[in-house]
């Protein structure tokens, strides 16, 4: 109420006294220009259609328009394929020599019409599926419109299925691309090959040299190494959308899906059905559709009108039987549904198969067995038949899914091929997300005890305090198995000491002085680190005797994967606060080793200071702090393992520590510790510390045994 | 004052204009001129206006219906898998092979071969019960070649192995036999059918063989990055130093070329430069192995051996011969983290699957096996990491969770519960107080005895049966044992529950390994020249007895199944002997020592290790030196390894309140 009449006031008076005709002419002008502003302001900033999309320089075309190219009568064919191909022989690899970032470039020809001299087209332009193809391979990091800095070349020449071409004049329109070169280092394509009556298992198109993608290849036809096995696409893979269905047992056990099956085969899938009834289902085509209704989306038995695929979503087992092809595009729906495929084709090469471990994924019965096919599946243990459901739709999800999947599936394995060295790894392949995130593998993961002669290399990180420093060279000089002290000098503002005044010992010393005073420098892959063992040590732990350093070494050496140390601590999850916590007190339990003075392999330093995830290493030369923290996550993050914490030591006291007013300084001590912990879970995006309830002693220690006869008596104190 | 409210008014409006047509004047200046040549956009595939009117490749129903034709006959003589291999032999108890005994007089090594065949849990005696006939087709030094065999039956369902390649003419057609043979060339290998072997040099040993030469698992500081074969049988080791190079992120450059040094045998460098030409070079693919040196093949013309399971990326570099420099370039600058890998896995591979004949030969057949097998084969986990798919059985189980393996590769761990397997003996009397202190912990499922108990006991909770009663079937994979650790235990062992509990809880740090309370080392006896070992006390120790010991249920099976004929005879024979031949074979499996845990102390020098007690059933007592040393023999090396450790209870005996610690009556005096 209150405003709305100050309103009323105020409103006549911004513009008082003016006349109705003024006031009206001003109220239009104002809308005028304000209408103008915020046009040109949403043209300004509104993503401009003409120069925001990408293909400025592509005008926009249509299929029939582009050019047509007469191929006369007489024109060359190339040579059939060359069944004796490999990658060494008939792969021109120098073409693919030159690129640094291990990547080969492929170039794609431009699409033209090809007609015969009568002007009768060789084939349909383009399929939507190889244009698509195309054009996945054209977004890719492979593609490059430099013909001559091409490696491998893609013809726009669509020969996805045999039956839709003309062979000769295919081959023809092939011969006279402007590198063809015998086909060297093409790449065509092809899902459905072979016509009536005998159906080749590859494509019949004389090809010469030129790699094939085919789907459907038999052992006879595929050359191992060159070719390249690839699934048939189902169309059905974009229409429906099936969602996953989580493992388990379903409704049929087996069901046979396909329509158009050989007489022969279809009395022996009957004929299982007869056998075993309710839980092997075999459908066919319908054949009394109302009209309007697909028939591909529709599968009977009997009477009863199933959907396709959803129904593929009801079995366990899939049967995959061949037909007049080899490959068959009902793999893909099956895969898919997450059914299991059981597939019945003698000498068919699985899609990816040089790639692919299909035994996780996949049943393979030879046609002889088909009778026996019930049998064969039920021996499979039920835990298994889940890992393959789950193995099969993840096989569908990245390989088979779409054209774009297939394309770019089938130049990996090619580049793999050409950059070995830098070849996606079996597990990458294979391994379904879910278990590429929940395992480990441990870079030290061959079983071996290192030679106790080789020794280790002690890296005592300082400042100034050389006194104790000293002390410590001399104390860790005693041990037998120390082979070199490293003595890491982290004080740019003062020399260390003159040759003649360190501490004479049996072992080579050597001094590296840094170029900023940070705690990571503790942990860098020095050259002069020779033995794979590492002792890290502060230049004020001088309380560790000999038998204790010695025996952590032999600690170390059985097992080196892991950090070796001596007090140990724990973290802990506040359930109050609500976040991790720093824990030093007298627990049952271990997580961590402090690096004042522990043992690892040398391969972590490297690990730390060039591979430690995120901020952590600027993190820690910032706070000064948690760069043992820092090291035991890693540790524990790449190997999967715990820490092994050796002897009673419970803390390093340091004399000049006690002189510090403890409490104080050990509360905001334990606060900043926990928020290393906390910080650090949030960039590994885990809790990698792994808690264990054991520490290790010498076999005898504090047995009734004579101490004489004891290999490492004295062990210390706490 | 009004003109200046005006004044301020037409000021605003006027500013508004500009504003606008500035503004406004930009953009439409931007859209007459056409823009100016901007560096060029890789042109792509083109949009097509009508690309969402194509065609699809394959019509619905157009796919011919009643094409398909009867099965094809494969082709003129080349065979595969399906069609050439008569598995319904098979189908029983999986894998029986048959060997063709040799007519006339036979070499050492033909005889040795035959053994380790014979000696395999796949032999049979009977060609009929075999659904493998083998043909060992070895030295053409003393003109032994086979004739054809009598069941030849064109070859089907025969395997003719050629240990060292061409030894043999091919004295009649092949047929339908599979052949197994070195380095085959690409071109003659039928895939999934023939089986690759490694080129074996003569004096291969038989069994056991050499480990493998790596010492650390990086590349020593200072070791040449590339050693390169010689002709006449050395390696020669170009460009020391820059192996070090991936190690501190910065490079030096080459010491150039003269800096080469001679090798005797196996070649001392991080990769091993590998001609694909000669076949002869597939010897020194085995060398580089042993030595943990990175292969690198160039455009090999041979099947890599057992191509079929290895993962040979894990392993090796096979690279184009014609990429040479690239290839080079690609080593120096390698991760450390790809070379670590590698040079473990050449490790791995080595002491797997290719350190003596008869790794080579039963791996063969394992690989056949894995092919009749079908779904139940090794999954490519088991082949290509340790300790490998002849130690980890198939039979088993084919889910890598269930091996104490693999857990870190799953990212699974072992159950959380045991088993306790109380062998009571001829006595007969259920150790009552045992039993009590093993039920009582939280982790134990259930408790069974071998023989089975006396019926006045089974009201006592987590008690269950295990059948069969023999003392050799003590390692017998029972199926009512359903947790994947065991407790295995005698009727004098005498075992707290803190020490149970606390025992299980390492154990399940470590699945693969055995637990144990108490111990026992082997040692070289001078004197005798052979292997001894003793239960007394010492600074190390590795072996743990079984009567208190924690273990994976794995190791039953292994026990059962893998073992030779003759060893479990031997320790039928001299029981003494079960707990080394244990400890020997999870040695084997681990390649590192058993766990001891702390024992109580008052118990520990009463009844288990006093000799001649009232029911001394056969023990550890009196160390049979013959035992260990036929196990030794038989495995054909010493896989047991020392430790110096004791695994205890972080507050072990520490100078704190006792109410603080877990495992309390661990320290009771």
């Amino acid at each position: 109420m209150c405003a709305s009449v100050k309103y009323n006031i105020r409103g006549p008076a911004l513009i008082p006294r003016m006349k109705t005709k003024h006031r009206i002419y001003y109220i239009t002008l104002f809308s005028i220009v304000l209408l103008g502003l915020i046009a040109t302001g949403m043209f300004q900033f509104w993503p401009h259609s003409i120069e925001s999309s990408n293909d400025w320089n592509v005008e926009k075309r249509s299929v029939r328009d582009v050019p047509v190219v007469r191929l006369p009568a007489d024109s060359p064919i190339p040579e059939r394929g060359d069944l004796s191909c490999r990658m060494h022989t008939c792969f021109d690899v120098y073409r693919c020599g030159f690129n640094p970032k291990n990547k080969i470039k492929v170039y794609i020809y431009a699409l033209k019409k090809y007609v015969d001299d009568f002007g009768v087209p060789v084939s349909n332009t383009i399929s939507r599926e190889y244009n698509e193809l195309l054009t996945a391979i054209s977004d890719s990091d492979y593609y490059t419109d430099d013909i001559s800095r091409a490696c491998l070349f893609v013809p726009s020449i669509d020969v996805l299925n045999q039956n839709t071409l003309r062979i000769k004049e295919t081959a023809q329109a092939l011969a006279q691309l402007s590198r063809w070169d015998r086909g060297t280092n093409h790449l065509l394509f092809n899902m459905l090959p072979g016509g009536p009556p005998d159906y080749n298992t590859a494509l019949d198109v004389p090809r010469d040299r030129a790699l094939l993608a085919g789907g459907g290849f038999s052992t006879w036809t595929y050359r191992q190494g060159y070719d390249v096995s690839i699934p048939v696409y189902s169309p059905l893979s974009a229409e429906v959308d099936l969602p996953e269905k989580g493992p388990g047992p379903r409704r049929y056990f087996l069901l046979s899906s396909q329509v158009g099956l050989h007489p022969e085969y279809r009395e022996d899938v009957e004929a299982l059905q007869v056998k075993h009834g309710e839980s092997v289902l075999v459908l066919d085509k319908c054949t009394n559709l109302s009209e309007g209704v697909l028939s591909v989306r529709k599968r009977c038995h009997k009477h009863q009108v199933f959907d396709y695929p959803q129904v593929l979503q009801e079995a366990t087992f899939c049967v995959v039987l061949r037909g007049a092809q080899l490959g068959q595009a009902v793999l893909s729906d099956v895969l898919q549904a997450g059914c299991v495929p059981v597939v019945i084709a003698d000498s068919y090469i699985l899609p990816f198969s040089e790639v692919l471990d299909w035994k996780r994924a996949s049943v393979v019965v030879p046609e002889e067995k088909m009778s026996d096919v019930y049998s064969i599946l039920q021996s499979i243990p039920q835990r298994q038949i889940e890992e393959m459901q789950r193995q099969a739709r993840w096989f569908w999800e990245a390989y088979f899914q779409s054209i774009k999947a297939i394309a770019l599936a089938t130049l990996q394995i090619i580049n793999d091929r050409i950059y070995p060295y830098a070849a996606i790894s079996y597990e990458e392949w294979n391994d379904p997300p879910a278990v590429k995130w929940g395992s480990v593998s441990n870079p030290l993961f061959l079983p071996l005890i290192p030679p106790q002669s080789q020794g280790f290399t002690a890296i005592v990180l300082t400042y100034d305090r050389v006194e104790s420093l000293f002390r410590v060279i001399t104390e860790v000089s005693k041990v037998p198995s120390l082979s070199k002290l490293l003595v890491v000098w982290n004080n740019q503002n003062k020399n260390p000491p003159e040759d003649s005044l360190w501490p004479k010992i049996r072992v080579p010393l050597k001094v590296v002085r840094t170029a900023e005073n940070k705690l990571s420098n503790r942990f860098f892959p020095y050259d002069e680190i020779e033995t794979e063992a590492v002792l890290a040590i502060d230049d004020d732990i001088i309380m560790l005797t000999s038998d204790e350093l010695q025996f952590g070494y032999e600690v170390w050496r059985e097992f080196p994967d892991r950090l070796v140390g001596y007090p140990g601590r724990l973290h802990l999850w506040d359930h109050e606060m609500n976040k991790w916590k720093y824990e030093s007190e007298w627990t049952n339990e271990v997580s961590m080793v402090l690096t004042g003075a522990a043992f690892y392999h040398k391969y972590f330093n490297y690990l730390y200071t060039y591979k430690m995830p995120g901020d952590i290493k600027n993190w820690v030369d910032a706070h000064m702090n948690c760069e043992d923290i820092a090291m035991n996550f890693l540790v524990a993050n790449v190997t999967g393992k715990a820490v092994i914490k050796v002897t009673p030591r419970k803390k390093f006291k340091c004399p000049e520590c006690t002189a510090i007013d403890g409490l104080s300084l050990d509360q905001t001590h334990m606060v900043e510790r926990s928020e290393c912990i906390n910080k650090f879970a949030s960039v590994f995006g885990t809790m990698p510390l792994k808690v264990v309830e054991h520490r290790a002693d010498p076999v005898l220690y504090k047995d009734d045994f004579p101490e004489k006869l004891k290999s490492f008596p004295n062990i210390g104190s706490l | 004052m009004q003109s200046w409210r005006r004044k301020s008014v037409w000021l605003a409006l006027s500013a508004s204009w500009l504003l606008l047509v500035l503004l406004g004047g930009f953009s439409l200046l931007r859209l007459a001129l056409p823009p100016r040549p901007r560096p060029r956009a890789p042109q792509g595939w083109p949009r097509w206006l009508d690309a969402d009117l194509l065609q699809s490749f394959s019509q619905p129903g157009e796919l011919p219906e009643d094409a398909a034709q009867p099965p094809r006959a494969p082709h003129g003589g080349s065979c595969n898998w399906g069609s050439c291999f008569d598995t319904s032999k098979c189908r029983g108890d999986g894998l029986k092979v048959f060997v063709y005994p040799a007519a006339g007089p036979i070499s050492e090594t033909h005889r040795k071969i035959l053994a380790s065949i014979e000696d395999s849990r796949f032999h049979t005696f009977s060609p009929a019960g075999a659904c493998l006939l083998l043909l060992l087709s070895l030295d053409a030094q003393t003109g032994e070649c086979s004739s054809m065999p009598l069941q030849w039956n064109r070859g089907r369902n025969h395997l003719v192995l050629r240990l060292h390649p061409a030894s043999c003419p091919r004295t009649f057609q092949l047929g339908q036999a599979m052949v197994a043979e070195a380095s085959p060339t690409v071109d003659s290998f039928r895939a999934g059918f023939d089986v690759a072997l490694p080129f074996l040099p003569e004096a291969h040993p038989l069994r056991g063989g050499a480990p493998g030469q790596l010492r650390q698992h990086s590349p020593q500081r200072g070791v040449a990055l590339l050693a390169l074969e010689e002709e006449r049988g050395g390696w020669r080791t170009a460009g020391s130093n820059s192996s070090a190079c991936p190690w501190d992120g910065r490079c030096e450059q080459d010491p150039g070329p003269g800096q080469t040094q001679r090798w005797e045998m196996l070649p001392n460098a991080t990769f091993c430069l590998i001609s694909g030409h000669r076949p002869q070079a597939a010897s020194r693919f085995l060398q580089a192995l042993q030595a943990g040196c990175i292969p690198v093949l160039l455009s090999p013309r041979w099947e890599l051996p057992f191509s079929e399971v290895i993962d040979w990326t894990k392993a090796a570099i096979i690279a184009d011969e014609r990429l040479l420099l690239q290839v080079l370039a690609a080593l120096q600058e390698m991760s450390p983290a790809q070379v670590l890998a590698l040079r473990q896995q050449t490790q791995f591979l080595w002491d797997a699957y290719f350190s003596s004949v008869e790794k080579v030969i039963h791996t063969t057949l394992e690989v056949i096996q894995d092919r009749i097998f079908g779904t139940s084969a090794h999954p490519s986990l088991l082949w290509n990491s340790p300790p490998g798919a002849l130690l980890a059985l198939s039979t088993f189980s084919t889910s890598p969770q269930d091996f104490p393996f693999y857990h870190l590769q799953q990212g699974s761990r072992p159950e959380g519960r045991f088993s306790a397997l109380i062998w009571v003996g001829a006595s007969g009397q259920p150790p009552l107080k045992l039993i009590q202190a093993v039920a009582g912990s939280q982790h134990c499922a259930q408790v069974c005895s071998l023989p089975s108990w006396s019926p006045g006991i089974q009201g006592m909770r987590k008690i269950s049966e295990c059948s069969c009663c023999l003392l050799l079937d003590r390692f017998f994979p029972y199926s009512t044992i359903r947790t994947d650790a065991i407790l295995s235990l005698d009727a004098r062992s005498s075992l707290s529950t803190s020490e149970v509990d606390f025992a299980f809880v390492v154990w399940q740090s470590f699945p693969e390994r055995m637990v144990g309370f108490l111990t026992s080392s082997h040692f070289w006896d001078e004197a005798h020249g052979g292997w001894g070992y003793t239960a007394e006390r010492t600074n190390e120790f590795s072996m743990v007895l079984t009567m208190a010991a924690f273990y994976h249920r794995y190791y039953h099976t292994l026990f059962t199944h893998s073992l030779p004929k003759a060893l479990r005879t031997l320790a039928d024979e001299a029981p003494t002997c079960v707990d080394v031949l244990m400890n020997f074979l999870v040695a084997a499996v681990t390649k590192l020592p058993p766990i001891k845990v702390p024992y109580g102390k008052q118990r520990q020098e009463a009844a288990p290790l006093v000799p001649g007690g009232p029911d001394t059933g056969p023990k550890l007592q009196a160390p049979d030196p013959n035992c260990i040393n036929q196990i030794a023999a038989a495995f054909g090396h010493m896989p047991l390894r020392s430790s110096r450790l004791r695994l205890d209870p972080v507050l072990f005996k520490d100078p704190v309140s006792v109410q603080r610690k877990k495992y309390r009556s661990l320290e009771k005096p």
